[in-house]
């Protein structure tokens, strides 16, 4: 199918000079080729206009729009770098950049280092295996409005579940959303625990597609349970790792729902982060312009974070 | 080179839809009212509203303003948007940007000048209106917030009263006089003080004084404060908190805060302490549920209402305004169904869903305001109204004074240096 498709003018070119050969045949297998390719084209259709569509055109609109003053009202006007100044000078921006920036290093590595000790504690003959697998997911399944609704009870200062229990140790209360040094770290916790079910599954999909023989292999070398782990498991996870990884690093930059719900980006600016502060630019504030700019300087982050991490797994990704 | 082609081609016709989306006027309505007979006239309104909840006692009294619409314009079709006032701004900005702008909006205090400047909201002079007439009608609590460059921009609906509340017996308890609260920044922070109660560690166990807010909403008691400091948040659309009563207004909340009440401590229900006695004092609202449903005719009993006056008293009024959207394309029909929502009948019925009072010029006679001593206190002290906003940018500033008054009320800035840096956006 792939040498058909890619190569169908050489087939053509190679036959027909050839005197005594009916032309015939190249010709039916070029109608055959012409006709693949249109299937092709037809099948990712619907899947190219919803990439135009949806991703494409926004994308292109969030770039053309950083360069204006569009305000949802009137016609926008081109000014240039300005709103890309007035972003670096702007303490809620840059506040915001910090607290993502904080929240992916802490929250990525953290999830994705108990989500493989998850998946590997799961991956054994326990009893209720499938009860545990399905505990793990369900934060995954879960509305985050309701989940952040579920963690504000638990986070009240004044009636909240963790207040109850440091108070079984004689502990004060703490604010855990109200007080601007505990409310990102909270949220993380949040974070954390809400993103493992996802990362479990990739990591026990990839632990189970472990070749046996190599374990075996080196079980009869004589490696202990740590060898076996660092030396056979650990480079057969090298493509799940790449994947929770990347898709870990864009999901958690644009933590939004989790804000939203819970904590509006306070108290003051301790948890405000992009997502949310780009919302608030452009429905709180109506300025789409600015709001884009913004959105520019975080794809143009996320990127860079990508390329941090494939730089830093290459070796390990086998792609 | 193709590629780049391509997506310059697609990049310049969407700048140019977004340019046209954002010049052209299109509204839900195809058919206009004007001269047409009421019975004959046709077409669609949309209606955004976060003054009904999207419960079914919020989506049936709705319905039964649209049916008597409906009895007037039986041919014309309501369509309502039941939105909430967190996802308001969401719902008008990607209307006007998509060109499906509504063409009825009730909106708040706060969105009507900002809206009326970027000529979303029809001037109701068009229809009529002029403070003369809204006056006469209307509550005078509401006209200024309806009100931009001396035109009338917005229907008053529902007055959202806010007073403080107090609890006798907690102020007996502590040795106060209930028949003599404090009004004054000094005196209620020394009753407060009196009131709080603590644990032996010195954690607070009961506030003193509830602000009834969560992070990021001090503002709005911040605007009160500085209106009984005697300092309105803007005058003639120039902000007016730059000032020393501004400092102190902020600098007395700080010292308020951890020290009578933690940092945005609500309770569960995320109602006023005050009323279910989890504080003995604290900013209320404009009405309360009495009944057993309620929180029960006892805590009504208990309940005592005074307002703030430092130099100046004031009661803080918000509500709900309705507005014909300009972009509508049945502006009479729009006006049309503000009138309907407007009778006595519907304001009774919204006013008692959003626990607030009718914005009538007859208020103090309606049903809702005689069934709780809340009501007929903010009712009766209408006269003394101030509102949040008053600038075409507040909706801008407002998202900054909400991170930057936490940050104050927390000791990571200064009252004064965020109050300048506030000034300066409000420019």
């Amino acid at each position: 199918m792939t040498t058909t498709l890619s190569k169908p003018s050489e087939v053509g070119v190679a036959q027909s000079p050839r005197p005594g050969r009916s032309g015939a045949a190249p010709r039916r297998r070029s109608s055959v080729v012409s006709r693949q390719k249109r299937a092709g084209w037809w099948m990712i259709a619907p899947a190219l206009v919803q990439s135009v569509v949806f991703i494409t055109v926004p994308t292109i609109a969030a770039i053309l729009l950083a360069f204006t003053d569009y305000s949802f009202s009137g016609a926008p006007n081109f000014i240039g770098g300005a709103n890309f100044v007035e972003l670096f000078g702007d303490i809620r921006f840059r506040t915001a950049l910090v607290n993502t920036v904080l929240y992916v290093l802490v929250v990525v590595p953290v999830s994705m280092a108990i989500a493989l000790a998850v998946a590997i504690a799961l991956n054994q003959k326990i009893r209720a295996l499938g009860a545990f697998r399905t505990a793990y997911y369900i934060p995954v399944v879960t509305a985050t409005v309701a989940v952040g609704t579920v963690w504000l009870w638990i986070f009240n200062s004044g009636s909240g579940l963790a207040n109850g229990v440091l108070a079984l140790f004689g502990l004060s209360p703490v604010g855990w959303l109200t007080d601007p040094n505990h409310a990102l770290s909270s949220l993380m916790v949040v974070g954390i625990w809400q993103g493992l079910g996802a990362k479990m599954i990739i990591y026990l999909a990839a632990l189970q597609g472990v070749s046996p023989q190599l374990v075996e292999a080196a079980n009869l070398d004589g490696a202990n349970r740590w060898q076996v782990f660092r030396f056979v498991t650990w480079p057969s996870l090298g493509p799940a790792q790449f994947f929770v990884l990347i898709t870990s690093i864009v999901g958690t930059f644009q933590v939004f729902d989790l804000v939203y719900v819970t904590t509006k980006g306070g108290p003051g600016l301790a948890t405000n982060v992009l997502v949310f502060d780009v919302y608030n630019n452009a429905f709180g504030s109506l300025r789409l312009g600015y709001a884009s700019a913004e959105t520019v300087i975080m794809m143009i982050l996320i990127g860079g974070f990508i390329i941090l991490g494939r730089r830093l797994q290459g070796a390990n990704t086998h792609d | 080179m193709k590629r780049s082609t391509t997506l310059g081609v697609v990049g310049t016709a969407l700048a140019v839809a977004v340019v046209l989306s954002a010049c052209t006027s299109t509204g839900g309505a195809k058919e206009g009212a004007k001269s047409v007979d009421p019975a004959k006239a046709t077409g669609t309104i949309r209606v955004l509203t976060p003054a009904y909840p999207a419960s079914n006692e919020g989506k049936a009294a709705f319905q039964a303003v649209v049916d008597g619409f409906n009895k007037t314009y039986p041919h014309v079709k309501v369509e309502p948007d039941f939105a909430t006032y967190a996802t308001l701004n969401e719902k008008i900005s990607t209307s006007i940007a998509s060109g499906a702008g509504y063409d009825v909006l009730v909106t708040g205090v706060g969105w009507v000048q900002p809206f009326a400047a970027k000529n979303v909201f029809e001037d109701l002079g068009n229809h009529g209106v002029t403070k003369k007439t809204l006056g006469e009608k209307s509550t005078p609590a509401l006209i200024p917030a309806s009100t931009y460059k001396d035109k009338i921009y917005a229907w008053p609906l529902t007055a959202d009263a806010r007073a403080i509340g107090f609890r006798k017996s907690a102020f007996i308890k502590a040795g106060l006089d209930p028949k003599n609260p404090p009004t004054t920044f000094k005196g209620i922070k020394a009753a407060a003080e009196k009131l709080t109660e603590r644990d032996a560690a010195g954690n607070i166990t009961r506030p003193g004084f509830d602000f009834n807010t969560s992070p990021g909403n001090y503002r709005q008691a911040f605007v009160q404060l500085l209106a009984a400091d005697g300092k309105d948040l803007y005058v003639n659309g120039k902000q007016n908190f730059d000032n020393k009563q501004g400092v102190e207004t902020l600098n007395w909340m700080k010292s308020m805060i951890n020290h009578v009440q933690p940092f945005g401590q609500q309770n569960a229900a995320l109602k006023p302490m005050t009323y279910t006695n989890d504080a003995p004092m604290g900013f209320v609202g404009g009405s309360i549920d009495c009944s057993e449903a309620g929180v029960g005719q006892a805590n009504c009993d208990d309940l005592g209402f005074f307002l703030l006056n430092n130099t100046r008293e004031v009661e803080m009024v918000g509500g709900n305004l309705a507005s014909v959207g300009a972009n509508s394309k049945n502006k009479d029909l729009a006006w049309a169904f503000i009138k309907s929502m407007s009778s006595d009948a519907a304001l009774e019925a919204m006013a008692k869903l959003n626990n607030q009072i009718p914005a009538t010029a007859n208020a103090a006679d309606s049903a809702i305001v005689k069934s709780n001593a809340l009501s007929k206190f903010v009712a009766k002290n209408l006269g003394r109204a101030i509102y949040e906003g008053g600038a075409t940018n507040w909706l801008e500033v407002r998202t900054d004074f909400n991170s930057s008054v936490d940050d104050v009320l927390l000791g990571k800035r200064d009252a004064a240096e965020v109050l300048g840096e506030l000034a300066t956006k409000s420019r």
